[in-house]
């Protein structure tokens, strides 16, 4: 009863908003984005959208107060490839790692199905939505590699690891696939388990049911500096089984912030409430 | 939220999902009385399941001093303030809050996250025993100071608060066995189950960036094995079995028995509202009031029974089968002065003298005409 509550204010809250949602318009260029420009000369000319942002309402767990209140979103396209330009402050970078660290996120979500768009919130059942979740710590497996455990605890000392162990014994001589065993997420295939590339496309049909996209299209780029976020996030127009945009059309995004210096992770994220408006320049 | 029905603290409760009890429900009797926090259970369940990276810091089974012990640091102190004070009186079902009965609207249930440094001290408190030993102090009954070992696996609870609080559903309670598990490949270590599980039974993986938890040793479970921390107890102070609600209790399942019948094992913080199924024969020289706290207001009447165990030769019968077989006991009885355990299928897997005859030898041995001395 509750979630169908939250869901009806979610729609009112939802259609108010929208009326007065300013339109996110990308801009038409001649570049090249596919390495998710960040500098400025690409971004300078294109006008930034304030988009608001707050708790995320509808399920538990959910935070208490609105880490993010808002996100400026700037979008550029060449006809071949879209790019994202996302800001916002976060005075602590957070790049996980550690037991019970979480990172800093962004995210944005599209419409698979052209027409009206399904609920904001992470798509329904037969509406899915199609996400691009950006973390500081998938940023930096692209970087610098997906940390061994002695990147982040360097002063641990374990005895050994009996997959590692040379000597002779049960567990000598293993294969890398038998030694994956011993990892439990990645034996189970788990692509959070590996090294990431900055982004994780998401198809979802509601809240809990995100399942990570099979391959990967999208490319990211990002500084923090002066407390400050700047993520660039690009991806194909096209993208079959996913979202795909032309030229000239009008869809909508939606959009998450997470801090992860204040603990946020999941369900506990700042979110956009209602679907924002965006514009596919043609020329 | 459902209308559950928890038979530990005897009344309906507030849980996140319907009442759906498994066909089995796998569950650990410990008698407190006699472990000796050797961990050679802990390291059993270490060399099996946690020697890989990221799981350096865990112990899915592990033994903490009571009442300074703990690890997480102070999970149990941290807990059962959160959740604030509560009454239980004796004889009575619980009415004070559960931890989803208590749990603010934003969340799933009263908790608190550790932070990896609470993980990085598994023996704190190690043999800290309650109170100063001044000089010329000496033993008195029952002990003033006091202390105990806790040795904790996860309890595959029958409502689990790792599971409700799952934003992801990775988390499910095996219909067959009733084993609680993460799965390896939904996972995407939000940690929402660490927060969530009072006794912090799941942990999180740093290298695979998902969580884990204790498996109960499903693969041995399923080919009617006991878990490794049961089948290494050097002290047999623990048995695994097949636990059923008050309702359908067989009084020839032993852990039923001892749970059920006998009421001699008692859940450990049962207020909390999970229905653990690890049961705790208590401790009988440790202090009233933390007992109380720990095993509920009834653990004295558990107490002033395992007192009197001498008069009861099936009880007893039971406790030397404990430790007697790596198999899982489904069913036992007691006669003639031996006990006798039986697999699913009701064929005997164990049977062992309830006393171990006693053998008076000579001093002096004639055949060899030596004196032999019981010196060791």
């Amino acid at each position: 009863m509750k979630m169908i509550k939250f869901f009806i204010l979610g729609l009112v809250l939802g259609l108010t908003v929208q009326a007065q949602a300013n339109e996110i318009v990308v801009k038409k260029m001649t570049g090249d984005l596919k390495q998710a420009p960040l500098d400025d000369a690409i971004w300078k000319s294109v006008k930034a959208q304030s988009v608001t942002l707050m708790a995320q309402p509808m399920i538990a767990p959910r935070p208490k107060t609105t880490a993010t209140s808002k996100v400026d979103v700037r979008a550029v396209h060449n006809g071949e490839w879209v790019a994202f330009r996302f800001e916002w402050s976060d005075t602590e970078k957070s790049e996980a790692g550690a037991v019970g660290k979480f990172s800093d996120a962004v995210a944005v979500q599209f419409p698979v199905k052209e027409g009206a768009p399904p609920p904001v919130f992470m798509g329904a059942k037969d509406m899915p939505v199609h996400i691009f979740h950006w973390r500081a710590q998938y940023q930096k497996d692209k970087e610098k590699g997906k940390p061994d455990i002695k990147d982040i605890y360097p002063n641990m000392n374990p005895d050994m690891y009996p997959m590692d162990f040379p000597d002779s014994g049960n567990v000598k001589n293993l294969t890398p696939d038998k030694k994956e065993l011993y990892s439990h997420g990645q034996a189970a295939g788990n692509p959070q388990s590996y090294s990431k590339t900055g982004v994780d496309e998401i198809m979802a049909e509601g809240f809990g049911s995100s399942a990570i996209a099979g391959e990967t299209h999208a490319i990211s780029s990002a500084v923090w500096n002066k407390n400050r976020w700047s993520v660039v996030i690009a991806r194909p127009m096209k993208i079959e089984q996913g979202s795909s945009f032309t030229p000239g059309q009008s869809s909508f995004a939606g959009f998450a912030v997470w801090q992860g210096g204040q603990d946020e992770v999941g369900s506990r994220k700042s979110v956009t409430m209602s679907w924002t408006p965006v514009k596919f320049e043609k020329e | 939220m459902a209308k559950v029905k928890n038979w530990q603290i005897n009344r309906e409760m507030d849980y996140v999902y319907d009442e759906s009890r498994p066909k089995k429900q796998w569950a650990i009797i410990f008698d407190l009385n006699k472990c000796i926090a050797c961990q050679t259970c802990t390291l059993a369940c270490k060399t099996t399941w946690t020697s890989g990276r990221g799981q350096e810091y865990m112990f899915w089974n592990n033994v903490e001093t009571k009442p300074y012990g703990s690890y997480p640091l102070a999970w149990d102190v941290k807990v059962l303030e959160k959740l604030g004070r509560q009454e239980w009186k004796k004889k009575e079902p619980y009415y004070g809050k559960t931890i989803f009965e208590g749990a603010e609207p934003s969340e799933k249930a009263v908790h608190f996250a550790p932070t990896d440094e609470d993980w990085m001290y598994p023996n704190n408190g190690e043999d800290d025993c309650l109170g100063n030993v001044p000089d010329g102090d000496h033993i008195t009954l029952p002990h003033d100071k006091w202390f105990f070992y806790l040795p904790r696996t996860c309890a595959h609870c029958t409502y689990p608060a790792c599971l409700a609080a799952c934003p992801r559903k990775a988390i499910y309670k095996r219909e067959e066995d009733g084993i609680v598990l993460i799965d390896q490949s939904r996972c995407k270590g939000y940690g929402e189950c660490v927060r969530a599980c009072p006794y912090k039974k799941s942990m999180y993986n740093p290298y695979t960036r998902v969580s884990e938890k204790c498996v109960g040793c499903y693969p041995a479970v399923e080919k009617g094995y006991q878990p490794m921390c049961v089948q290494n107890c050097i002290g047999k102070i623990r048995i695994m079995g097949f636990v059923n609600p008050p309702w359908k209790a067989r009084e020839d399942n032993p852990v039923d028995y001892l749970i059920h019948k006998k009421m001699l094992a008692l859940p450990y913080y049962p207020q909390l509202g999970l229905e653990p199924n690890i049961y705790y024969i208590p401790p009988i020289h440790a202090d009233n009031s933390y007992l109380t706290q720990m095993f509920g207001p009834n653990v004295d009447d558990a107490i002033a029974r395992y007192k009197t165990l001498r008069e009861d030769p099936v009880a007893q019968g039971l406790l030397v089968l404990m430790g007697s077989t790596d198999r899982i006991i489904h069913s036992f009885k007691v006669s003639s002065g031996i006990a006798y355990g039986y697999d699913e299928k009701g064929d005997e897997i164990v049977s062992v003298p309830v006393t171990e005859p006693l053998i008076t030898r000579q001093a002096f041995d004639s055949s060899r005409k030596i004196v032999r001395h019981n010196t060791p």
